[in-house]
């Protein structure tokens, strides 16, 4: 148990003159000055039962019901000219996290004088068990439970149940029944969830061979009547210098982990992106109510995650200037420099419904995911595969049935 | 619907094959049931599923890039392949890495 150490932009030791010291990254510092660890006040009234209003996206007294919003980050950090980024820029939310730092963090509670233990780990705000005002974890612990910046939910919880019971709805038939009779989608969970949120500069070259027909024949007759193609092969190679803004990596290594035999964090995944350039300064405050995952990866873990991304997006953009290879185009190799980063670290809103499913022995957890945003929906639902195998058996008898007739009549 | 309509492309693309037929695609025409049937189950599959489902970050991103640029110079010809693209095509394919270099 520690108590809270001196506000210092993130885990990253201070800058110093030493000549030979090489610089430190550039640091953002997004810590809400606003705000302190412990007791936040509304500002009306001076209450401390605050929470977000998903509906209206904005933090409301429920006291008063005066309604508030924190600033807009990007009205705080200027995205500038992506195009001049260089550098790896880090917000201050998203330092390197310090494995020595505890998650319990012990606050003094403004209204009475005791003192309260808030586990970061599980939480961002406890009841202190004296007084009963709401203590919130604010200042930015080297522990990466505090982002820079957060995305409030804006779709309801019922909502987000209606879009679940909908998606759900249309995947009955072959369901496994065990998901069928546990369905309840009022167990539907917010979650923040933690990513890096990455504005980039680059550029990338590709090499490779494409094809182009210069002649169609046919040679033989009859049953050995076969078409053969000429070609003309060149050598491609392309260059292109690209920006992108806001491209979301997920900064849990267990969210992060999609692979789709063990696990479905893919759906998660799936319901990006999020409207990140809405997203808000730091209160802890827009997570009562929610539950939020702590981002345990650096910068420095996500970097080859990131580089593959943008290469795939360079692969992306210069696939019209090769249409003229009518044969395709195989790339053989391919380079990126990375000029310029600025990593933000985010909670972003997800209502996730989760069902543990037990199938021979293996077990997997089958998320439905909402983008508490866009409303966008993904899921994985388990399948009886006796079920689907009637069902598919079923559609194979049927079109053997047509083919056989049809064979008979001719 | 679209069952209903697949269906009848399905026997009607049949009835012309059978008809121009000789015999000797009676064996193919057979393994439509159960290769229809492996379809169905497959396709059922990931529609339940989702294994395939991910963010698509090449265009749901704010991307601005200049205009690609480059050269291409003719190396060889092909002459009588039966193939009808380029082995190893990949264009399409833009998370399919290839060899870094510096």
């Amino acid at each position: 148990m520690t108590n809270l150490p001196p506000p210092r932009p993130g885990g990253r030791p201070p800058a110093t003159d030493t000549q030979n010291d090489p610089a430190p990254d550039p640091i953002i510092d997004t810590q809400n000055e606003a705000l302190d660890d412990g007791v936040n006040r509304c500002p009306q009234c001076g209450a401390t039962e605050i929470r977000l209003r998903p509906s209206a996206g904005m933090l409301i007294c429920l006291f008063c019901r005066y309604e508030w919003s924190e600033a807009r980050l990007d009205e705080t950090i200027s995205n500038g000219d992506l195009g001049a980024l260089s550098g790896t820029t880090i917000g201050s939310g998203a330092s390197d996290i310090d494995t020595g730092a505890d998650s319990l963090i012990t606050m003094k509670c403004a209204g009475c004088g005791a003192e309260v233990v808030v586990n970061t780990a599980e939480q961002m705000g406890a009841r202190c068990h004296w007084c009963r005002h709401v203590l919130t974890v604010n200042e930015q612990v080297p522990n990466g439970a505090v982002p820079d910046a957060v995305l409030p939910f804006e779709i309801t919880h019922d909502d987000a149940i209606a879009r679940i019971d909908r998606f759900a709805g249309k995947r009955r038939m072959f369901a496994d029944r065990a998901f069928l009779r546990d369905f309840s989608p009022e167990n539907v969970v917010g979650v923040y969830m933690p990513y890096m949120v990455v504005d980039g500069n680059a550029s990338a070259d590709v090499v490779g061979h494409g094809e182009v027909e210069t002649r169609r024949y046919t040679r033989g007759s009859g049953d050995d009547k076969k078409t053969y193609y000429d070609a003309d092969v060149y050598q491609v190679q392309r260059h292109v210098d690209f920006t992108v803004d806001d491209l979301t990596i997920e900064s849990s290594a267990e969210r992060a982990n999609m692979n789709a035999s063990a696990n479905t964090n893919n759906v998660i995944n799936t319901i990006l992106p999020f409207d990140t350039e809405n997203a808000v300064k730091w209160n802890a405050s827009y997570l009562t109510g929610f539950t939020s995952e702590k981002r345990d990866q650096d910068v420095d873990h996500l970097q080859p995650e990131l580089e593959d991304q943008l290469l795939s997006i360079a692969r992306s953009q210069v696939e019209s200037s090769v249409d003229r290879y009518d044969r395709g185009v195989r790339w053989e190799r391919e380079r990126l420099d990375v000029h310029g980063t600025r990593w933000l670290a985010m909670y972003l809103p997800v209502w996730l419904y989760s069902h543990h499913h037990d199938s021979g022995g293996k077990g997997m957890v089958h998320y439905i995911a909402v983008n508490g945003r866009t409303g966008e929906v993904m899921g994985s639902v388990p399948v009886s595969h006796r079920r689907l195998l009637v069902g598919a058996l079923t559609a194979g008898t049927f079109i053997e049935g047509i083919v056989i007739a049809i064979l008979a009549a001719s | 619907m679209t069952i209903a309509i697949l269906l009848t492309d399905l026997a009607s693309s049949t009835a012309t094959f059978a008809a121009a037929d000789d015999g000797s695609a009676t064996p193919w025409l057979l393994a439509l049931g159960p290769a229809g049937a492996g379809a169905v189950y497959f396709g059922l599959w990931r529609y339940y599923r989702n294994t395939h489902k991910s963010h698509d970050f090449e265009r749901e991103t704010r991307i601005a890039a200049q205009p690609a640029t480059g050269h291409d110079a003719k190396v060889n010809e092909v002459t009588g392949t039966r193939k009808t693209r380029i082995d190893g095509e990949n264009r399409t394919d833009h998370r399919q890495r290839v060899q870094r270099f510096d």
